[in-house]
């Protein structure tokens, strides 16, 4: 008699799981708001999704580099790209002159430069004092230092940026068009938020997987131990990865700006946790995870707030309930590997 | 003395036809071992011939994909904390200790399932909680005096010397009253002296009565101990008997020693006075 | 710390730590700013007063002067445990002028204001770091050495003599902390625009105090004070309540009814950090979320208290309605604590964040209609028990009472029983097994404890008192809003455990008051405050992570210090210093080594 644990099939868990949300769907009468929404609205909070994502994406795909390469949850990470929108709009008030503010095909790389330089200067200075004094420490050395140079940040920013204590409007800095997509429109903003995030996110890929430093990453985020022994500088590797996520996350920023039009010394919590979130979702340590669960956060967030009771106030618990359920029930998540036990 | 040995006597632990496959890899294929009470039974072979992997089965820490595992007649629970309560205690190959605790401590967490106050006893501290605290702690200092560490009791765990960290660990282990103790490479380390004191420990384990099986790679150490011995090699059972058996098969040579049988034949003769040595002793 | 060890040759310890008492005495009486400054409790410009007036020092320039009297008599005297003694001194000292020197600096807009400007001089603060740094790097240069042992009775007395011996020093002790407690509080009065120094006052106050009791510790007397009270604990504990029923009273100057807001405020989180202890500091279960337990009792007392912006318009006593809250608390505690089970570590901490926040979210949108939302719920009606309403002033004992005081009497009597309950489970079969399981949660499974039962209890117990903690705190505030139990509220509670040592009652309780005393002194800098205790947090994590009054456990762990607080390089260096001297000493021939047959 065999005491293994019943198995059940793959196929009838997602069946088994797409019942289960259907009838949350029905009890919680969002069948009905979709089909009253009609088909335009749905597609158009769909879009937001997406557009929300991508944003997302950019700062996911730092956490889950991070992460994978020290075990670390960089809680401020979120920071790192709320400060990368404030250096794109430093750069846009106080570097340009007035004569090429309206010109986005100067402004804009300028702030994006702007942007990810300053989102980089933190990220090494996080990484070399705050960070890895404590690499061999306990776990949750780490993770309190993480939170106080999360708080120190949005502080600094609070204190220090002329008005940031109330958001400041952050110009629309590319095309001021709109892109007909049948019975939907985006603005041009948004379009080249997506193209960019997803751009970057398959040249990063391409990077890690193919280039000697890329290499050079994945052997370090094994194991530290060996990869010194390949001649492998695990301190820069490790430096290089900061460099990398913060400068995603300093695009991020800029781009988010011009799309919302304001930035708050607020905006790297909320948008840091939903990266986090979809860094779990896809399964930490996967790129491919951390840009496909970005965009399925996204519209969780938008077609949740549109059809789900509670509406916008409430948007943000969903996202919530789906980390705690993924945590829980498949913590690798989508993509990434199942622990596996040492025989 | 071997027909002693061998006589009959209840098993209390035994392994029936364990599977164990992992994804692609079948880590353990059709593994039965008995191990008989008052016994101690010794399992040697390769590195990543499954023995940990085996232990792991036997403590409920993984459930084999095909076969048994019994305690004493009964399905083994599935659950390691239950099976350490059902009888059944261990040792790690890498130390577990609770590394900041103290050598005291650390006893006496084993003795948490012998102790019976439950947390509210816990928060009010009355009489009953006292005694049983002070019993816990009287049988914790009786464990420790017993693998010879008591003058350490206020040491911290992870201060202690290697030696002493094993022995500690199996202190530890004792004190969930088991029937059936598990060492994984008690002596890895250990030089020839202390290796002895092992033996010498392990014995007066089994004369308490608690059953014993002890994964080693020192096969002198094993030879000079064992009741029977398991050859595993790649997760299968290749020779199970007596000490004197499993050192003339020639396939255990080869497999597991890898040398041709004349290098071989001074250790084999070592192995013999080491037998010898083991039927003077027990 | 002990990276300052030996610095300084062995030689010119005795004459460094001199000279820096000196220094210490001299700094007392040299004026500190060139300027005068606003008329209030902060030293004006003056001369070199000795020979005016010797003994017209006051605040932290007395402080000064006994540090420095007190280094030069323990420089010479046979003091054991002089080294840590004179390494408090000198810590707190600098302490002081560093504080003394920023804060004048800044007032006077730059380093001339603590050196010469306009024709004076005044280079006190300057003075007394210099001193302070001496002091610090002459006690360093021969090693620290052990803190020495006081045997339990210091005229050799047994039995009944003995415990009354026991009784004199404790009851000696804690009014000394008693009286430390009220200075403290009172230190510089009360922040903002009516006290500008209140803030630079109260830091170098607390420099004072943190030398004080840095050495008494070097000396011994805390720990043979600890362990009498652990030898005498019925008493302790009655002595220690008597003393913190006495805090209202007029004698202590810390009587007036701000002073005990503050004090109950303290209390109410402390006893709320207390219960976030059994949760994070000894089960190692990093809980980001845990104010949302105290909203939860909150707001479940806010509901059953009869106020008006209930929908549920019951009015209970408030034992039951506290109760109750209590309770519900700790099932939501347990409903946090249940699929977290196999969640470890990082994700943990995120999964409790996120549990916080859906309570954050959930509370300000009004959710039920039981929080209230943006508009809270003001006007809590008082506790009333015995006729009296908990926010009259009283009469007791002759004294006048300030109103308040037995909302704060209370809280002293809730804060006594979490400290009982914490004490009593952390030694405990329950407290050894969360204790294992934080250390090896895997090996805690193998001896047997169920670590999934286990860790929902510790979510549980945390959880209940976070209620009931919360129950009390909506009362003395009077409202309760959503405002109170945010994230940063966590993070707060849980750099209070941190920072004040984890696993420690002591340690919670001191990291409760500082975090909720500072703002108050420093509301000048209140602008400031988040950014300080970020930088705070990184810095405390680097320098000190097990914290103010670390448990043994936690000091081995941060630390790598063994059981008696030595540092593993200490005992190391000591090993090798043995061995040599063993390795000097003439060889004994060698006997053979009889092996066994």
């Amino acid at each position: 008699m065999t005491t293994s644990r019943l198995e059940v099939p793959g196929s009838v868990r997602i069946v088994a799981g797409v019942a289960v949300v259907g009838v949350f769907l029905w009890l919680t009468d969002a069948l009905r708001k979709l089909v009253d929404g009609g088909f335009t609205l749905l597609l158009q909070q769909t879009a937001n999704g997406i557009v929300l994502g991508a944003t997302i994406g950019l700062i996911a795909l730092g956490y889950t580099m991070v992460y994978g390469i020290i075990q670390l949850i960089n809680f401020a990470h979120g920071e790192v790209f709320m400060v990368g929108a404030f250096g794109g709009l430093a750069v846009y008030r106080w570097v340009l002159p007035e004569s090429v503010r309206g010109d986005w095909y100067i402004s804009l790389p300028a702030m994006l430069l702007g942007g990810v330089i300053v989102a980089v200067v933190i990220a090494v200075l996080m990484e070399r004092f705050a960070y890895r004094p404590l690499r061999n420490a306990p776990r949750l050395a780490p993770l309190i230092t993480a939170l106080g140079v999360s708080v120190a940040l949005q502080e600094a920013i609070r204190l220090w940026f002329p008005d940031a204590a109330s958001a400041q409007p952050f110009p629309r800095v590319f095309i001021d068009a709109q892109v007909d997509l049948g019975p939907i429109e985006l603005s041009a903003s948004q379009v080249l938020l997506i193209v960019v995030s997803v751009v970057l996110a398959v040249l990063l890929q391409t990077y890690i997987s193919r280039s000697r430093m890329g290499r050079a990453m994945r052997a370090t985020s094994q194991d530290h131990d060996t990869a010194r022994l390949m001649g492998i500088n695990p301190d820069r590797v490790i430096v290089l990865t900061f460099v990398m996520g913060a400068a995603l996350a300093g695009v991020a920023g800029v781009l988010y700006g011009s799309n919302i039009n304001s930035v708050g010394n607020d905006i790297g919590f909320q948008n840091g946790i939903f990266a986090f979130t979809a860094a779990v979702l896809g399964g930490i340590g996967s790129l491919r995870g951390a840009v496909i669960g970005a965009f399925i956060i996204g519209l969780i967030k938008t077609l949740g707030g549109q059809y789900l009771p509670g509406g916008t106030q409430y948007d943000y618990i969903w996202i919530f309930v789906v980390l705690i359920l993924v945590l829980v029930f498949r913590p690798q998540g989508l993509f990434g590997e199942a622990e596996r036990v040492r025989a | 003395m071997s027909a002693a040995r061998h006589s009959a006597s209840e098993t209390v632990l035994e392994a029936q036809g364990v599977t164990m496959i992992f994804g692609g890899l079948t880590a353990l294929n059709n593994v039965s071992i008995s191990l008989g009470e008052g016994r101690i039974v010794g399992l040697i072979g390769p590195n990543g011939a499954g023995k940990t992997t085996l232990f792991n089965c036997l403590t409920g820490l993984y459930t084999p994909t095909r076969g048994a595992v019994r305690l004493r007649g009964k399905q083994l629970p599935s659950d390691p904390a239950k099976v350490t309560s059902a009888g059944i205690a261990r040792t790690f190959q890498n130390i577990r200790l609770f590394p900041n605790m103290t050598v005291l401590e650390n006893v006496l967490v084993g003795r948490h399932i012998r102790m019976k106050q439950g947390p509210i006893a816990s928060v009010f501290h009355g009489p009953g909680f006292r005694r049983g605290e002070a019993a816990a702690r009287a049988k914790s200092i009786e464990l420790l005096e017993f693998v010879g560490l008591n003058k350490l009791d206020h040491e911290v765990a992870r201060n202690l010397p290697y030696g002493d960290q094993r022995r500690l660990e199996i202190a530890r282990a004792l004190a969930t009253e088991p029937e059936v103790l598990l060492l994984d490479e008690p002596t890895a380390g250990m030089n020839p002296q202390e290796t002895e004191e092992a033996r010498q420990l392990i014995f007066r384990i089994r004369d308490t009565g608690v059953s014993v099986v002890v994964i080693e790679h020192d096969t002198k150490f094993i030879f000079s101990l064992c009741d029977t011995v398991s050859v595993l090699v790649q997760g299968e059972v290749l020779v199970e008997g007596s000490p004197e058996t499993v050192r003339d098969d020639p396939r255990v040579i080869e497999a597991y020693l890898g040398k041709p049988r004349e290098e071989v034949a001074a250790e084999v003769a070592e192995a013999a006075a080491a037998i010898e040595h083991h039927r003077e002793d027990s | 710390m002990s990276r300052l060890n030996g610095l300084v040759p062995a030689a010119l310890a005795r004459p460094f730590t001199a000279i820096g008492g000196v220094l210490f005495l001299i700094a007392a009486m040299l004026p500190w700013a060139t300027f005068i400054l606003n008329d209030g409790p902060y030293p004006e410009k003056s001369t070199l007063q000795f020979f005016d007036a010797p003994f017209e020092l006051t605040g932290f320039r007395w402080h000064l002067l006994l540090f420095g009297v007190l280094a030069v008599i323990v420089t010479f005297a046979p003091v054991r445990g002089k080294e840590r003694v004179l390494r408090s001194f000198g810590w707190g000292g600098l302490l002081i002028g560093v504080i003394g020197a920023l804060f004048i600096a800044g007032k006077g807009g730059g380093i001339g204001a603590i050196t010469a400007a306009d024709g004076a001089t005044a280079l006190g603060s300057i003075v007394a770091i210099v001193g302070g740094a001496l002091l610090v790097l002459g006690a360093s240069a021969n090693g620290l050495g052990d803190i020495p042992e006081w045997p339990t009775s210091l005229f050799g007395w047994t039995g009944m003599k003995q415990r009354l011996e026991a009784w004199v020093v404790l009851l000696i002790a804690f009014a000394g902390v008693l009286w430390l407690v009220a200075q403290t509080l009172t230190a510089g009065g009360i922040g903002g625009a009516a006290f500008p120094y209140a803030g630079p006052v109260f830091l170098a106050f607390l420099g004072f105090a943190g030398g004080l009791i840095g050495a008494l510790h070097g000396v011994g007397v805390t720990r043979w004070v600890s362990q009498l009270s652990e030898k005498h604990r019925p008493f302790s504990i009655v002595v220690l309540l008597l003393c913190a029923f006495a805090l209202p009273f007029p004698f202590t100057g810390a009587g007036s009814q701000y002073w005990m807001q503050v004090a109950a405020t303290i209390g109410v989180y402390a006893a709320t950090a207390i219960g976030l202890n059994i949760v994070v500091g000894l089960s190692g279960l990093l809980d980001l979320g845990y104010v949302a337990f105290m909203g939860i009792g909150a707001f479940v007392a806010a509901n059953l208290s009869g106020v008006a912006a209930s929908a549920l318009g019951w009015n209970l006593p408030f034992p039951l309605a506290a109760l109750i809250a209590a309770v519900v608390a700790g099932i939501f505690g347990a409903i946090v604590g249940s699929p977290t089970l196999r969640v470890r570590g990082d994700y943990l901490a995120i999964v409790t964040l996120a549990f916080g926040e859906i309570f954050s979210r959930a509370a300000q949108n009004n959710i039920g209609d039981l929080t209230g939302g943006a508009s809270a719920m003001p006007g809590i009606p008082p506790v009333t028990m015995f006729g009296t309403a908990f926010n009259e002033p009283i009469k007791l004992f002759g004294a006048q009472l300030p109103s308040g005081v037995l909302y704060y009497f209370m809280i002293v009597l809730v804060v006594g029983l979490v400290m009982a309950v914490f004490a009593n489970l952390k030694n405990s079969r329950m407290g050894r097994a969360w204790i294992a399981i934080r250390e090896d949660e895997d090996a805690a499974r193998a001896m047997g404890i169920r670590t999934g039962k286990a860790k929902i209890l510790a979510f549980l117990v945390g959880a209940t008192l976070a209620g009931l903690a919360g129950a009390i705190f909506v009362h003395k505030l009077g409202t309760a809003s959503y405002d109170s139990f945010k994230f940063l509220e966590s993070v707060t509670l849980l750099a209070a455990v941190i920072l004040g040592g984890m696993g420690t009652i002591p340690g919670a309780v001191l990291g409760a008051s500082l975090l909720f005393v500072l703002p108050e002194k420093l509301r000048e800098f209140s602008d400031y405050r988040l950014f300080v205790f970020g930088l705070a947090l990184v810095l405390i994590m680097r320098f000190r992570p097990q914290g103010l009054v670390p448990d043994r456990i936690r000091r081995a762990e941060f630390a790598g210090e063994t059981a008696e607080g030595k540092s593993i390089e200490e005992i190391e260096e000591q090993a090798v210093l043995e061995q040599e001297q063993a390795d000097r000493e003439p060889e004994a021939p060698a006997a053979p080594k009889e092996g066994r047959p």
